[in-house]
């Protein structure tokens, strides 16, 4: 691993790190893990705004199915 | 980017990771998503977002340190290497983050119950009301949850009377902006003065809520103004006698109302623009930045807030300009300048600005030229119609006639003539007293009363001479070298000062100057003192010596051109000869109006004639103050003269010839009551002619060598003159009802004089005859013959008789004078009081009353 590397990734981590904070202040509720997958999508060139749609879609999807269990449950 | 999004479902829906079938459908479903075209319009402005990242921030926890934090990491960001796209990244963020402030604030405290928040139309948190349109409730999500406003907009939606659309009365404010009645909202009449009648048409469908109802009538006032404003400015526009003043002010409403109109042309776009997005852009996450510039009724209050101000200042200048007018207007508007407001200081400063502008037109034609262009007489200064056309005819007809006619008053045409010229010099000073008027109502008050006066004066004494004195030239030269000197101005009132001094003094001067130089007021003021007022003695006593046979002969008996002839005469025989022919040729002699019975003394007076422009100097009245005082000292001059005479015949006649040695004694009483009446008249005399004349010349002729003041002043400086002169002369007390009682004791003991002379003449020709008999007696003694003895002897009763009047005018003069001397003594005026001191010298006639009362 050459130095430019061990750079490159720490620079990426400082990046990710200086994100998630901005993440936390405005609360999306996202962990480290779900951001960087969300980052590296948004740099392929997803639209963001459509990925924050997503994000919400699974979220309500989630909230959906406990739900629909618990239905099917009673 | 299969496997992210894979990886993305997994850690967002924990269930998807044992139920394959579901993850497959939600990878497909978010891919669909994402392939979607949401959000393509954003454009890449990282400061922008920034911008409402931070006031998102700022909104949900108003301390500012969240907000602080951010643009520190985001500086940090800012400097990574690594991302490309950091623009994308943050506004995903920013779309994720633009969740409920609720959730926010209390992040799910319990994993166990990790059921997100009540979701909420993404309109929620938009400012101002919330439209039907986008809170309409979407069914599913109602299920839980429900806050008090969704009970309320169930309730709505079930009775069906959801609230009004806003952008409905949005539309209809701005019409109501521009004084146009809505659909939903109506001026009531747009003839009732009343502000707030302002209607809602009740839609039984559609509620208007009560904040949006008091949001409305706050902005319909400005509608209302419009409405006031504009239709003073159209009522004004094509009408006839609208001064000048009114015209530019509609002039400035006009272009203000356009600035508006701009305004509410602007307003409407960003309406139809944003109307127009929400149509297309239904989207959720379109809402964040349509928020930004959408147009809401709170939106558009701020905007007209500045104009709801300029509105209100228009509209208190539309209401001030019905009734008043041209200056007064200006007046009424600089009041309010005097604002501590600086919004409102600085519109009226504007305001006064333009609408001063014709005012000061008119002042400067007025200051520089002395032309008054006030078609619609808004000026401070008002002309009289009548005398508005009467100019001055140099007046070289009667001049030349003058001229003609040897050096004196016109010989022919006597009664004609003189009431011609009497009526021109009423016409110098009414011409300069009458023609303009100065009117302190239409004074602007930024001007000052002072200098109002001053302009007024200024104009005045342009006009005059341009008009009166025909020396337009000069002042033709005078206004274009003024037009150099840059413009007068609201704004430059410190210059404005400057040059309303320097103009006046110019002007005052150059009035000066003409009437000093060009016309010689002073070598006429000169000759009015040394032939009406007595001050060439040699002249006087020649006039006298000349014409006293004929005075004394009954009024009607004079031809006024044997007085023109004597008096031309007198001035051959004086040292008047040398005065300039421009004087001499004034000068005329004629009888007053005179009734049966009065004599030539009576009647006779000299007249010095002037005309224009000198006349506005010397007025008629002045004239007239001129002849009484000419009546009384001529008087004075005849009395001494008469005194002079009769002691030279007494004191003479009584040592060569009148050799009655018994009657020595009398001689020698009639000669000291003489002495003392010489004494008195002498006095009178030196008292009319040093302490009074000569000393108000002196102050008249240092007012004119200094040159100050204008011609206003220069009359009242003459006037002074002449009363002071008239008070002291004539002794006229201030007690009112008792002015002329020390005058009428005067004049009545010039007739006491004249009878004591009388007497006396007739006792020297008593002696002279007794005297001539006794000689003849003693010729005929001597035996020489010298002629037929005549011994009639005179009546024994002659003598007794002649020497009782003598004695009788003796004693009453003595009294009178004592009388005189008392009422002198306790007089008002210091030099009359000195006159008393001087005829009782050494207390001559105290001392006699004192003795009369020891005596007694």
């Amino acid at each position: 691993m050459s130095s430019r590397e061990t750079d490159r990734m720490s620079s990426a981590q400082q990046t990710l790190d200086i994100l998630y904070e901005i993440s936390q202040l405005l609360h999306t509720q996202l962990d480290k893990e779900t951001l960087a997958t969300c980052v590296s999508m948004i740099e392929n060139g997803v639209n963001p705004e459509a990925l924050a749609g997503v994000i919400q879609e699974l979220r309500r999807e989630n909230t959906r199915i406990p739900e629909q269990s618990n239905v099917n449950g009673q | 980017m299969a496997s992210n999004l894979e990886s993305l479902v997994c850690s967002l829906v924990p269930h998807a990771r044992q139920d394959h079938s579901v993850r497959d459908e939600l990878v497909a479903h978010c891919n669909e998503i994402i392939s979607s075209h949401i959000g393509q319009s954003s454009e890449a402005d990282i400061g922008h977002l920034a911008d409402s990242i931070k006031r998102h921030l700022l909104r949900t926890s108003p301390n500012g340190v969240p907000a602080l934090r951010f643009s520190n990491l985001l500086a940090r960001l800012l400097e990574q290497p690594v991302l490309s796209r950091k623009h994308a990244s943050l506004s995903f963020l920013q779309a994720l983050g633009a969740t409920p402030p609720t959730s926010a604030r209390s992040p799910a405290p319990l994993p166990a119950l990790a059921l997100p928040p009540p979701p909420r139309p993404q309109s929620r948190h938009r400012s101002g009301s919330t439209t039907p349109a986008q809170s309409s409730p979407q069914p599913g999500r109602q299920l839980k949850g429900k806050t008090r406003a969704d009970i309320l907009r169930e309730y709505r939606a079930k009775i069906d009377r959801p609230h009004l659309s806003e952008t409905l009365l949005l539309r209809d404010t701005l019409f109501l902006l521009q004084g146009i009645s809505g659909k939903h909202v109506q001026f009531t009449s747009i003839k009732d003065p009343d502000p707030n009648q302002l209607t809602f048409k009740e839609d039984p469908r559609c509620i208007i809520p009560a904040p949006t109802r008091t949001l409305i009538h706050r902005l319909a006032e400005v509608g209302y103004l419009y409405i006031r404003v504009d239709s003073f400015v159209n009522g004004r526009d094509g009408k006839t006698g609208i001064g000048m003043i009114e015209q530019s002010l509609c002039h400035h409403l006009q272009s203000q109302l356009t600035e508006y109109y701009r305004l509410i042309a602007v307003l409407e776009s960003q309406m139809a623009a944003s109307q127009g997005s929400e149509d297309i852009a239904d989207d959720p996450s379109a809402h964040g930045r349509e928020e930004e510039t959408k147009l809401t009724l709170k939106r558009l209050d701020v905007w007209i807030q500045e104009w709801r101000l300029r509105m209100r200042m228009m509209s208190v200048c539309v209401e001030g300009a019905r009734d008043a007018h041209g200056g007064a207007l200006v007046n009424l508007i600089h009041g309010y300048a005097d604002n501590g407001d600086p919004f409102v200081r600085k519109f009226t400063d504007q305001l006064l600005e333009e609408v001063s502008k014709p005012f000061f037109a008119t002042l400067h034609r007025w200051l520089f030229s002395g032309e008054l262009n006030d078609p619609f007489s808004e000026f401070f200064v008002a002309v009289d119609p009548q005398l508005a056309h009467m100019q001055y005819v140099q007046q070289s007809s009667t001049t030349g006639q003058l001229a003609s006619d040897g050096g004196f008053g016109g010989f022919g045409g006597f009664g004609g003539e003189s009431e011609d010229i009497s009526g021109e010099r009423e016409v110098g000073l009414k011409l300069w007293e009458g023609k303009y008027q100065f009117r302190k109502e239409m004074l602007p008050s930024f001007v000052g009363e002072a200098f109002g006066r001053k302009i007024f004066s200024t104009g005045k004494s342009l006009n005059f001479i341009r008009y009166s004195c025909q020396d337009s030239d000069w002042v033709a030269t005078r206004e274009k070298l003024s037009n150099t000197g840059g413009t007068l101005q609201y704004s430059d009132i410190a210059g404005l000062e400057r040059s309303i001094d320097t103009a006046y003094q110019i002007a005052s001067r150059r009035l000066f100057d003409i009437f000093f130089e060009k016309y010689g007021l002073l070598h006429h003021l000169r000759a009015l003192k040394q032939y009406l007022l007595l001050g060439h003695g040699d002249f006087a006593d020649q006039l006298m010596e000349s014409l006293a046979p004929n005075l004394s002969r009954p009024a009607n008996t004079l031809y006024r051109h044997n007085l023109t002839a004597t008096l031309e005469t007198a001035i051959r025989q004086s040292s008047a000869q040398y005065d300039p022919p421009d004087v001499v040729r004034r000068l005329d002699a004629r009888m007053l109006e005179y009734s049966h019975g009065e004599i030539g003394w009576d009647v006779f007076t000299l007249e010095y004639k002037v005309d224009a422009p000198i006349d506005t100097v010397l007025d008629s009245e002045a004239m007239i103050k001129y002849l009484k005082l000419f009546n009384h000292l001529w008087k004075i001059k005849r009395i001494e003269s008469a005194l002079s005479k009769g002691w030279m015949r007494v004191a003479g006649g009584a040592r060569t010839f009148l050799r009655v040695p018994e009657l020595n004694n009398e001689w020698h009483q009639v000669r000291i009551v003489m002495a003392e009446m010489i004494h008195f008249i002498r006095q009178m005399e030196a008292y009319c002619q040093l302490e009074v004349i000569e000393c108000s010349w002196k102050i008249l002729l240092e007012f004119c060598n200094k040159k100050e003041g204008d011609l206003d002043a220069l009359i009242e400086a003459h006037r002074a003159y002449l009363d002071r002169m008239v008070k002291k002369v004539l002794l006229l007390s201030a007690k009112a009802g008792r002015e002329e009682t020390l005058l009428h004791q005067v004049r009545e003991l010039f007739t006491t004089i004249l009878q004591f002379r009388e007497a006396t003449d007739d006792f020297y020709n008593y002696c002279l005859s007794e005297s001539a008999r006794r000689d003849a007696a003693r010729d005929h003694e001597r035996g020489i013959y010298t002629g037929p003895l005549r011994d009639s002897k005179p009546s024994p009763d002659t003598l007794p008789d002649i020497l009782r009047r003598i004695n009788e005018y003796g004693s009453t003069f003595s009294e009178k004078v004592q009388a005189i001397v008392q009422g002198l003594q306790t007089h008002a005026d210091l030099d009359c009081r000195f006159l008393g001191v001087r005829l009782s010298f050494s207390d001559f006639y105290k001392s006699r009353r004192e003795q009369a009362q020891s005596r007694a």
